[in-house]
Protein backbone atom coordinates (compact mmCIF):
# COMPACT_ATOMS: atom_id res chain seq x y z
CA UNK A 1 0.00 0.00 0.00
CA UNK A 2 2.34 2.48 1.21
CA UNK A 3 4.56 1.94 -2.37
CA UNK A 4 1.55 2.78 -4.32
CA UNK A 5 0.86 5.76 -2.33
CA UNK A 6 4.71 6.82 -2.76
CA UNK A 7 4.10 5.83 -6.80
CA UNK A 8 0.96 7.61 -7.07
CA UNK A 9 2.28 10.90 -5.62
CA UNK A 10 4.78 11.81 -8.25
CA UNK A 11 3.73 13.13 -11.29
CA UNK A 12 6.08 10.58 -13.26
CA UNK A 13 4.61 7.30 -11.92
CA UNK A 14 1.11 8.90 -12.81
CA UNK A 15 2.12 9.60 -16.29
CA UNK A 16 3.86 5.87 -16.85
CA UNK A 17 0.24 4.44 -15.90
CA UNK A 18 -2.01 6.83 -17.82
CA UNK A 19 0.61 5.74 -20.86
CA UNK A 20 0.45 2.00 -20.57
CA UNK A 21 -3.51 2.81 -19.91
CA UNK A 22 -3.70 4.29 -23.30
CA UNK A 23 -1.46 1.69 -25.29
CA UNK A 24 -3.69 -1.12 -23.47
CA UNK A 25 -6.82 0.21 -24.84
CA UNK A 26 -5.66 1.14 -28.06
CA UNK A 27 -4.09 -2.56 -28.22
CA UNK A 28 -7.69 -3.70 -27.16
CA UNK A 29 -9.33 -1.64 -29.59
CA UNK A 30 -7.52 -3.13 -32.46
CA UNK A 31 -7.79 -6.86 -31.21
CA UNK A 32 -11.65 -6.35 -31.14
CA UNK A 33 -12.05 -4.25 -33.95
CA UNK A 34 -12.64 -6.93 -36.46
CA UNK A 35 -15.62 -8.29 -33.91
CA UNK A 36 -18.50 -7.03 -34.86
CA UNK A 37 -20.41 -8.09 -31.37
CA UNK A 38 -17.72 -6.09 -29.56
CA UNK A 39 -18.90 -2.79 -30.95
CA UNK A 40 -19.64 -0.68 -28.23
CA UNK A 41 -17.02 -2.04 -26.41
CA UNK A 42 -14.40 -0.58 -28.69
CA UNK A 43 -16.34 2.30 -28.60
CA UNK A 44 -15.42 2.99 -24.84
CA UNK A 45 -12.26 2.05 -25.04
CA UNK A 46 -11.32 4.35 -27.48
CA UNK A 47 -13.22 6.82 -25.35
CA UNK A 48 -10.96 6.20 -22.46
CA UNK A 49 -8.09 6.49 -24.71
CA UNK A 50 -8.82 9.85 -25.90
CA UNK A 51 -9.25 10.45 -22.38
CA UNK A 52 -5.96 9.52 -21.57
CA UNK A 53 -4.51 11.11 -23.89
CA UNK A 54 -5.42 14.25 -23.58
CA UNK A 55 -4.92 13.92 -19.86
CA UNK A 56 -1.68 13.50 -20.64
CA UNK A 57 -0.90 16.05 -22.97
CA UNK A 58 -2.24 18.66 -20.39
CA UNK A 59 -0.14 17.03 -17.28
CA UNK A 60 2.44 17.48 -19.70
CA UNK A 61 2.19 20.82 -19.93
CA UNK A 62 5.31 22.18 -17.82
CA UNK A 63 7.71 19.33 -19.22
CA UNK A 64 9.47 22.03 -21.92
CA UNK A 65 11.54 23.41 -18.55
CA UNK A 66 12.43 20.03 -17.67
CA UNK A 67 13.57 19.04 -20.64
CA UNK A 68 15.70 22.65 -20.57
CA UNK A 69 16.94 22.14 -17.29
CA UNK A 70 18.25 18.53 -18.19
CA UNK A 71 20.32 19.32 -21.36
CA UNK A 72 21.52 22.06 -18.83
CA UNK A 73 23.05 19.48 -16.68
CA UNK A 74 23.82 16.76 -18.81
CA UNK A 75 26.14 20.10 -20.99
CA UNK A 76 28.26 19.88 -17.64
CA UNK A 77 29.09 15.70 -18.58
CA UNK A 78 32.86 14.96 -19.18
CA UNK A 79 32.35 12.16 -21.34
CA UNK A 80 32.13 14.25 -24.99
CA UNK A 81 29.72 11.47 -26.45
CA UNK A 82 27.54 11.42 -24.02
CA UNK A 83 27.28 14.89 -23.33
CA UNK A 84 26.12 15.43 -27.07
CA UNK A 85 23.98 12.75 -27.30
CA UNK A 86 22.40 13.70 -23.74
CA UNK A 87 22.09 17.36 -24.43
CA UNK A 88 20.73 16.46 -28.24
CA UNK A 89 18.09 14.05 -26.95
CA UNK A 90 17.17 16.27 -24.13
CA UNK A 91 16.45 19.82 -26.98
CA UNK A 92 14.58 17.22 -28.99
CA UNK A 93 12.25 16.51 -26.37
CA UNK A 94 11.86 19.79 -25.31
CA UNK A 95 11.12 20.65 -28.72
CA UNK A 96 8.85 17.87 -28.90
CA UNK A 97 6.71 18.85 -25.64
CA UNK A 98 6.78 22.07 -27.05
CA UNK A 99 4.80 21.22 -30.38
CA UNK A 100 2.60 18.94 -28.03
CA UNK A 101 1.74 21.73 -25.48
CA UNK A 102 0.82 23.85 -29.12
CA UNK A 103 -1.45 20.44 -30.49
CA UNK A 104 -2.99 20.75 -26.83
CA UNK A 105 -3.49 24.30 -27.41
CA UNK A 106 -5.37 24.03 -30.23
CA UNK A 107 -7.40 20.82 -29.61
CA UNK A 108 -8.99 22.74 -26.40
CA UNK A 109 -9.65 25.34 -28.91
CA UNK A 110 -7.31 27.83 -27.51
CA UNK A 111 -5.46 28.43 -30.63
CA UNK A 112 -7.40 28.35 -33.94
CA UNK A 113 -6.01 28.72 -37.52
CA UNK A 114 -3.15 26.19 -37.08
CA UNK A 115 -2.47 23.15 -39.22
CA UNK A 116 -2.30 20.42 -36.88
CA UNK A 117 -1.31 17.70 -39.37
CA UNK A 118 1.81 19.81 -40.07
CA UNK A 119 2.47 20.30 -36.07
CA UNK A 120 1.69 16.61 -35.31
CA UNK A 121 4.43 15.42 -37.77
CA UNK A 122 6.71 18.21 -36.22
CA UNK A 123 6.10 16.95 -32.81
CA UNK A 124 7.18 13.14 -33.93
CA UNK A 125 10.20 14.35 -35.68
CA UNK A 126 11.69 15.82 -32.87
CA UNK A 127 10.73 12.81 -30.94
CA UNK A 128 12.24 10.42 -33.50
CA UNK A 129 15.14 12.53 -32.92
CA UNK A 130 15.20 11.82 -29.07
CA UNK A 131 14.69 8.66 -29.18
CA UNK A 132 17.98 8.32 -32.31
CA UNK A 133 20.21 10.38 -29.61
CA UNK A 134 18.91 8.09 -26.61
CA UNK A 135 19.85 5.04 -28.25
CA UNK A 136 22.92 6.15 -29.65
CA UNK A 137 23.55 6.53 -26.36
CA UNK A 138 22.80 2.99 -25.03
CA UNK A 139 24.61 1.18 -27.90
CA UNK A 140 27.65 3.56 -26.82
CA UNK A 141 27.11 2.53 -23.05
CA UNK A 142 26.84 -0.82 -24.48
CA UNK A 143 30.04 -0.92 -26.57
CA UNK A 144 31.99 0.61 -24.02
CA UNK A 145 30.69 -2.36 -21.14
CA UNK A 146 31.74 -5.07 -23.99
CA UNK A 147 35.36 -3.50 -24.24
CA UNK A 148 35.85 -3.44 -20.77
CA UNK A 149 34.68 -7.08 -20.36
CA UNK A 150 36.69 -8.19 -23.41
CA UNK A 151 40.03 -6.96 -21.49
CA UNK A 152 38.82 -8.73 -17.95
CA UNK A 153 40.85 -11.94 -18.11
CA UNK A 154 38.75 -13.93 -15.84
CA UNK A 155 36.04 -13.27 -18.56
CA UNK A 156 38.27 -14.19 -21.78
CA UNK A 157 38.69 -17.12 -19.72
CA UNK A 158 34.69 -18.09 -19.20
CA UNK A 159 34.21 -16.68 -22.86
CA UNK A 160 36.61 -19.40 -24.26
CA UNK A 161 35.09 -21.98 -22.07
CA UNK A 162 31.80 -21.22 -23.38
CA UNK A 163 32.92 -21.84 -27.00
CA UNK A 164 34.59 -24.92 -26.38
CA UNK A 165 31.86 -26.40 -24.27
CA UNK A 166 29.63 -26.32 -27.34
CA UNK A 167 31.59 -27.41 -30.49
CA UNK A 168 28.69 -28.68 -32.43
CA UNK A 169 27.23 -25.08 -32.03
CA UNK A 170 30.79 -23.60 -32.93
CA UNK A 171 30.74 -25.59 -36.28
CA UNK A 172 27.64 -23.46 -37.02
CA UNK A 173 28.01 -20.55 -36.02
CA UNK A 174 30.81 -18.48 -36.58
CA UNK A 175 33.44 -18.39 -33.14
CA UNK A 176 34.14 -14.67 -33.50
CA UNK A 177 29.81 -13.79 -33.43
CA UNK A 178 29.27 -16.36 -31.17
CA UNK A 179 31.62 -14.85 -28.98
CA UNK A 180 30.29 -11.30 -29.68
CA UNK A 181 26.93 -12.18 -28.57
CA UNK A 182 28.24 -13.99 -25.50
CA UNK A 183 29.73 -10.68 -24.41
CA UNK A 184 26.74 -8.48 -25.33
CA UNK A 185 24.45 -11.05 -23.56
CA UNK A 186 26.55 -10.92 -20.46
CA UNK A 187 27.19 -7.65 -20.21
CA UNK A 188 23.63 -6.75 -20.36
CA UNK A 189 22.83 -8.92 -17.73
CA UNK A 190 25.64 -7.33 -15.56
CA UNK A 191 23.64 -4.25 -16.14
CA UNK A 192 20.22 -4.48 -16.22
CA UNK A 193 19.43 -1.03 -16.47
CA UNK A 194 21.31 -0.39 -20.10
CA UNK A 195 19.16 -3.48 -21.00
CA UNK A 196 16.10 -1.66 -20.02
CA UNK A 197 16.92 1.25 -21.32
CA UNK A 198 17.38 0.42 -24.79
CA UNK A 199 14.47 -1.67 -24.91
CA UNK A 200 12.51 0.78 -24.23
CA UNK A 201 13.86 3.06 -26.83
CA UNK A 202 13.78 0.66 -29.48
CA UNK A 203 9.94 -0.19 -28.55
CA UNK A 204 9.40 3.50 -28.61
CA UNK A 205 10.81 4.08 -32.10
CA UNK A 206 8.03 2.17 -33.90
CA UNK A 207 6.00 5.21 -33.23
CA UNK A 208 6.79 7.80 -34.90
CA UNK A 209 8.48 5.36 -37.33
CA UNK A 210 5.24 4.94 -38.38
CA UNK A 211 3.18 8.26 -38.05
CA UNK A 212 6.33 9.83 -39.94
CA UNK A 213 5.78 6.91 -42.74
CA UNK A 214 9.55 6.24 -42.46
CA UNK A 215 8.35 2.27 -41.28
CA UNK A 216 5.31 1.46 -41.38
CA UNK A 217 3.88 -0.99 -39.13
CA UNK A 218 0.23 -1.03 -38.00
CA UNK A 219 -1.80 0.38 -34.83
CA UNK A 220 -1.28 -2.84 -32.81
CA UNK A 221 1.73 -2.57 -33.55
CA UNK A 222 2.68 0.33 -32.18
CA UNK A 223 0.28 -0.10 -29.44
CA UNK A 224 2.58 -3.30 -28.48
CA UNK A 225 5.49 -1.59 -28.70
CA UNK A 226 4.16 1.35 -26.52
CA UNK A 227 2.34 -0.69 -23.98
CA UNK A 228 6.18 -2.56 -23.55
CA UNK A 229 7.87 0.48 -23.06
CA UNK A 230 5.04 2.00 -20.53
CA UNK A 231 5.67 -1.01 -18.66
CA UNK A 232 9.45 -0.60 -18.26
CA UNK A 233 8.95 2.67 -17.53
CA UNK A 234 6.43 1.69 -14.45
CA UNK A 235 9.56 -0.42 -13.78
CA UNK A 236 11.88 1.47 -13.55
CA UNK A 237 10.28 4.26 -11.94
CA UNK A 238 9.34 2.33 -9.08
CA UNK A 239 13.06 0.34 -8.67
CA UNK A 240 14.94 3.18 -9.37
CA UNK A 241 18.14 1.17 -9.18
CA UNK A 242 16.67 -0.30 -12.68
CA UNK A 243 16.73 3.37 -13.94
CA UNK A 244 19.88 4.05 -16.74
CA UNK A 245 22.05 6.88 -14.54
CA UNK A 246 23.28 10.35 -16.30
CA UNK B 1 14.26 26.80 -12.04
CA UNK B 2 15.18 24.26 -9.63
CA UNK B 3 12.23 24.63 -7.55
CA UNK B 4 10.04 24.30 -10.04
CA UNK B 5 11.17 20.90 -10.83
CA UNK B 6 10.74 20.08 -7.64
CA UNK B 7 7.14 21.53 -7.18
CA UNK B 8 6.10 19.94 -10.85
CA UNK B 9 7.53 16.13 -9.86
CA UNK B 10 4.58 16.18 -7.47
CA UNK B 11 1.11 14.74 -9.19
CA UNK B 12 -0.78 16.48 -6.14
CA UNK B 13 0.85 19.92 -7.38
CA UNK B 14 0.02 19.69 -10.77
CA UNK B 15 -3.46 18.90 -9.94
CA UNK B 16 -3.28 22.15 -7.89
CA UNK B 17 -2.05 23.92 -10.97
CA UNK B 18 -5.08 22.29 -12.77
CA UNK B 19 -7.86 23.05 -9.98
CA UNK B 20 -6.14 26.99 -10.10
CA UNK B 21 -6.90 26.90 -13.44
CA UNK B 22 -10.22 25.43 -13.90
CA UNK B 23 -11.65 27.78 -11.52
CA UNK B 24 -10.06 30.76 -13.25
CA UNK B 25 -12.20 29.67 -16.36
CA UNK B 26 -15.26 29.24 -13.68
CA UNK B 27 -15.01 33.00 -12.66
CA UNK B 28 -13.57 34.56 -16.54
CA UNK B 29 -16.48 32.83 -17.57
CA UNK B 30 -18.69 34.55 -15.23
CA UNK B 31 -16.99 37.81 -15.80
CA UNK B 32 -17.31 37.40 -20.00
CA UNK B 33 -20.67 36.80 -18.90
CA UNK B 34 -21.51 39.69 -17.49
CA UNK B 35 -19.58 42.17 -19.93
CA UNK B 36 -21.41 40.52 -22.66
CA UNK B 37 -18.69 39.05 -24.56
CA UNK B 38 -18.98 36.90 -27.54
CA UNK B 39 -20.40 33.75 -27.26
CA UNK B 40 -17.32 32.12 -29.29
CA UNK B 41 -14.71 32.91 -26.40
CA UNK B 42 -17.79 32.02 -23.82
CA UNK B 43 -17.67 28.67 -25.26
CA UNK B 44 -13.66 27.80 -25.45
CA UNK B 45 -13.75 28.74 -21.97
CA UNK B 46 -16.27 26.80 -21.09
CA UNK B 47 -14.82 24.19 -23.11
CA UNK B 48 -11.47 24.48 -21.56
CA UNK B 49 -13.25 24.41 -18.07
CA UNK B 50 -14.45 21.02 -18.52
CA UNK B 51 -11.32 19.66 -19.94
CA UNK B 52 -9.79 20.86 -17.04
CA UNK B 53 -12.19 19.04 -14.90
CA UNK B 54 -12.01 15.94 -16.40
CA UNK B 55 -8.51 15.90 -16.18
CA UNK B 56 -8.70 16.08 -12.90
CA UNK B 57 -11.09 13.59 -12.07
CA UNK B 58 -8.18 11.90 -14.29
CA UNK B 59 -5.46 12.92 -11.87
CA UNK B 60 -7.26 11.81 -9.07
CA UNK B 61 -8.20 8.13 -10.23
CA UNK B 62 -5.51 6.96 -7.07
CA UNK B 63 -6.45 9.07 -4.45
CA UNK B 64 -8.65 6.72 -2.32
CA UNK B 65 -5.78 4.78 -1.66
CA UNK B 66 -4.18 7.50 -0.64
CA UNK B 67 -7.18 9.30 1.74
CA UNK B 68 -7.42 5.93 3.18
CA UNK B 69 -3.75 5.56 4.59
CA UNK B 70 -4.34 9.23 5.85
CA UNK B 71 -7.19 7.90 7.80
CA UNK B 72 -5.17 4.92 9.06
CA UNK B 73 -2.32 7.33 9.95
CA UNK B 74 -4.83 9.65 12.16
CA UNK B 75 -6.42 7.08 13.86
CA UNK B 76 -2.91 6.95 16.02
CA UNK B 77 -3.28 10.21 17.58
CA UNK B 78 -3.46 11.03 20.92
CA UNK B 79 -5.53 13.73 20.55
CA UNK B 80 -9.36 12.45 20.66
CA UNK B 81 -11.36 15.29 19.13
CA UNK B 82 -7.94 15.56 16.29
CA UNK B 83 -8.25 12.12 16.06
CA UNK B 84 -12.07 11.87 15.51
CA UNK B 85 -12.38 15.02 13.17
CA UNK B 86 -9.28 14.03 11.32
CA UNK B 87 -9.83 10.53 10.61
CA UNK B 88 -13.37 11.18 9.66
CA UNK B 89 -12.47 13.65 7.22
CA UNK B 90 -10.00 11.34 5.67
CA UNK B 91 -12.88 8.26 5.38
CA UNK B 92 -15.01 11.52 3.65
CA UNK B 93 -12.61 12.57 1.15
CA UNK B 94 -11.85 8.97 0.33
CA UNK B 95 -16.26 8.59 -0.28
CA UNK B 96 -15.72 11.68 -2.40
CA UNK B 97 -12.94 10.74 -4.62
CA UNK B 98 -14.65 7.03 -5.30
CA UNK B 99 -17.46 8.83 -6.43
CA UNK B 100 -15.66 11.18 -8.24
CA UNK B 101 -13.60 7.92 -9.84
CA UNK B 102 -17.65 6.55 -10.87
CA UNK B 103 -18.21 10.54 -12.59
CA UNK B 104 -14.87 9.90 -14.67
CA UNK B 105 -15.73 6.59 -15.79
CA UNK B 106 -19.72 8.25 -16.55
CA UNK B 107 -18.27 10.96 -18.28
CA UNK B 108 -15.65 8.50 -20.34
CA UNK B 109 -18.18 6.48 -21.57
CA UNK B 110 -17.16 3.74 -19.35
CA UNK B 111 -20.44 2.93 -17.38
CA UNK B 112 -22.92 4.72 -20.04
CA UNK B 113 -26.34 4.56 -18.30
CA UNK B 114 -24.94 6.43 -14.92
CA UNK B 115 -27.36 9.15 -12.78
CA UNK B 116 -24.26 11.78 -13.24
CA UNK B 117 -26.32 14.49 -11.52
CA UNK B 118 -26.97 12.01 -8.17
CA UNK B 119 -23.62 10.74 -8.47
CA UNK B 120 -22.33 14.68 -8.34
CA UNK B 121 -24.22 15.19 -5.40
CA UNK B 122 -23.06 12.40 -3.80
CA UNK B 123 -19.68 13.19 -4.25
CA UNK B 124 -20.27 16.77 -3.12
CA UNK B 125 -21.60 15.78 0.13
CA UNK B 126 -19.03 13.67 1.31
CA UNK B 127 -16.69 16.93 0.51
CA UNK B 128 -18.74 19.03 2.21
CA UNK B 129 -18.66 16.59 5.55
CA UNK B 130 -15.12 16.56 5.12
CA UNK B 131 -14.87 20.45 4.76
CA UNK B 132 -16.61 20.46 7.62
CA UNK B 133 -14.68 18.16 9.72
CA UNK B 134 -11.81 20.24 9.05
CA UNK B 135 -13.28 23.40 10.03
CA UNK B 136 -13.86 22.04 13.06
CA UNK B 137 -10.45 20.61 13.44
CA UNK B 138 -9.24 24.50 12.82
CA UNK B 139 -11.36 26.50 15.03
CA UNK B 140 -10.51 23.55 18.09
CA UNK B 141 -6.84 23.93 17.63
CA UNK B 142 -7.54 27.74 17.32
CA UNK B 143 -9.05 27.40 20.60
CA UNK B 144 -5.90 25.69 22.29
CA UNK B 145 -3.54 28.26 21.21
CA UNK B 146 -6.13 31.15 22.60
CA UNK B 147 -6.62 29.29 25.78
CA UNK B 148 -2.80 28.75 25.96
CA UNK B 149 -2.14 32.54 24.48
CA UNK B 150 -4.58 33.55 27.41
CA UNK B 151 -2.84 31.55 30.12
CA UNK B 152 0.49 33.24 29.14
CA UNK B 153 -0.88 36.71 29.39
CA UNK B 154 -2.08 36.45 32.48
CA UNK B 155 0.87 35.14 34.23
CA UNK B 156 3.04 37.80 32.83
CA UNK B 157 0.53 40.58 33.29
CA UNK B 158 0.47 42.30 36.42
CA UNK B 159 -2.85 41.68 39.16
CA UNK B 160 -5.29 44.98 38.69
CA UNK B 161 -4.38 47.78 40.85
CA UNK B 162 -8.08 49.19 41.23
CA UNK B 163 -9.81 46.34 42.38
CA UNK B 164 -12.52 48.05 43.10
CA UNK B 165 -13.22 49.56 39.62
CA UNK B 166 -14.65 46.01 38.81
CA UNK B 167 -18.54 46.66 37.66
CA UNK B 168 -21.28 44.91 39.89
CA UNK B 169 -22.60 42.03 37.34
CA UNK B 170 -26.39 42.58 38.48
CA UNK B 171 -26.62 45.86 36.43
CA UNK B 172 -27.28 45.26 32.76
CA UNK B 173 -26.38 48.78 31.70
CA UNK B 174 -23.02 48.28 33.62
CA UNK B 175 -22.07 44.78 32.17
CA UNK B 176 -22.24 46.25 28.67
CA UNK B 177 -18.82 48.12 28.64
CA UNK B 178 -17.62 45.03 30.13
CA UNK B 179 -18.45 42.80 27.34
CA UNK B 180 -17.14 44.92 24.95
CA UNK B 181 -14.11 45.41 26.52
CA UNK B 182 -13.82 41.37 26.70
CA UNK B 183 -15.09 41.11 23.38
CA UNK B 184 -12.25 43.27 21.97
CA UNK B 185 -9.66 41.34 24.06
CA UNK B 186 -11.40 38.07 22.70
CA UNK B 187 -10.98 39.55 19.22
CA UNK B 188 -7.40 40.60 19.82
CA UNK B 189 -6.45 37.35 21.05
CA UNK B 190 -7.83 35.51 17.81
CA UNK B 191 -6.03 37.73 15.60
CA UNK B 192 -2.96 37.57 17.56
CA UNK B 193 -2.98 33.62 17.24
CA UNK B 194 -3.83 33.56 13.98
CA UNK B 195 -1.34 35.69 12.43
CA UNK B 196 1.51 34.10 14.47
CA UNK B 197 0.57 30.68 13.69
CA UNK B 198 0.40 30.81 9.62
CA UNK B 199 0.06 27.20 9.19
CA UNK B 200 -3.31 27.23 10.94
CA UNK B 201 -4.50 30.96 9.23
CA UNK B 202 -4.11 29.36 5.74
CA UNK B 203 -5.96 26.13 6.46
CA UNK B 204 -8.61 27.71 8.01
CA UNK B 205 -8.96 30.58 5.06
CA UNK B 206 -8.52 27.62 2.38
CA UNK B 207 -11.76 25.51 3.82
CA UNK B 208 -13.60 28.77 4.17
CA UNK B 209 -13.19 29.05 0.87
CA UNK B 210 -13.76 25.44 -0.10
CA UNK B 211 -16.70 25.40 1.60
CA UNK B 212 -18.41 27.73 -0.51
CA UNK B 213 -18.64 25.64 -3.53
CA UNK B 214 -20.52 22.36 -1.97
CA UNK B 215 -22.97 24.97 -0.67
CA UNK B 216 -23.83 26.29 -3.71
CA UNK B 217 -23.81 23.30 -6.05
CA UNK B 218 -26.10 21.07 -3.39
CA UNK B 219 -28.25 24.31 -2.99
CA UNK B 220 -27.86 24.57 0.60
CA UNK B 221 -26.68 28.31 0.03
CA UNK B 222 -26.36 29.28 -3.54
CA UNK B 223 -23.75 31.99 -4.03
CA UNK B 224 -23.35 31.81 -8.18
CA UNK B 225 -20.67 30.95 -10.59
CA UNK B 226 -18.86 34.11 -9.77
CA UNK B 227 -18.04 33.67 -6.42
CA UNK B 228 -17.55 30.04 -6.32
CA UNK B 229 -14.96 30.72 -9.13
CA UNK B 230 -13.10 33.52 -6.95
CA UNK B 231 -13.31 31.13 -3.71
CA UNK B 232 -11.80 27.83 -5.29
CA UNK B 233 -9.02 30.36 -7.18
CA UNK B 234 -8.41 31.92 -3.65
CA UNK B 235 -8.12 28.00 -2.64
CA UNK B 236 -6.03 26.59 -4.76
CA UNK B 237 -3.79 29.40 -4.76
CA UNK B 238 -3.64 28.86 -0.94
CA UNK B 239 -2.99 25.34 -1.76
CA UNK B 240 -0.19 25.93 -4.04
CA UNK B 241 1.69 28.04 -1.36
CA UNK B 242 1.60 25.19 0.76
CA UNK B 243 3.36 23.18 -1.20
CA UNK B 244 5.86 25.50 -2.42
CA UNK B 245 6.58 26.18 1.52
CA UNK B 246 6.10 22.88 3.52
CA UNK B 247 6.38 25.03 6.48
CA UNK B 248 2.87 26.64 6.07
CA UNK B 249 1.29 23.19 5.86
CA UNK B 250 -0.74 22.35 8.92
CA UNK B 251 0.21 19.33 11.03
CA UNK B 252 -0.87 16.34 11.85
Amino acid sequence: MDTVVKFTSQTQGKVHVFRATQFACALSTHVLKSNPDRRDLVAKLQDVEANMNAGRKLFRLGNTINSIEAANRSMQLSDRVLCLCLTAANVSRALYSLCDNVLWASSVGLIRDINKECWSLQSSRYYLLSLIMNLTRDFYVVLQLIMQRARDKHFRQKMSQHVSESPEVAEVVIPQLDALLFLLFESLKSHPSVALDTLKNICDLFGPLNKLGIYQTNAGVVACCGLISSMVGILTFAKPNLNINT
Amino acid sequence: MDSWLRFSAQSQAKERLVRAAQYACTLLGYTLQKGGAAAELRRTVSQLEAHMSLTRKLLRLGNSVEALEAAKRAIHLSDSVLRLCLTVSHLNRAMYFACDNVLWAGKTGLISKLDQQKWSQRSFRYYLFALILNLTRDVYELRLLMECEARYRATKAPPSPYPSTTLPNNSPTAALPVMSVRLRKQLHLFVTVLFSNPPLLLDLLKNSCDIFIPLDRLGIYPTGTGFVGACGLASSVLSILTMVHPWLKLKP
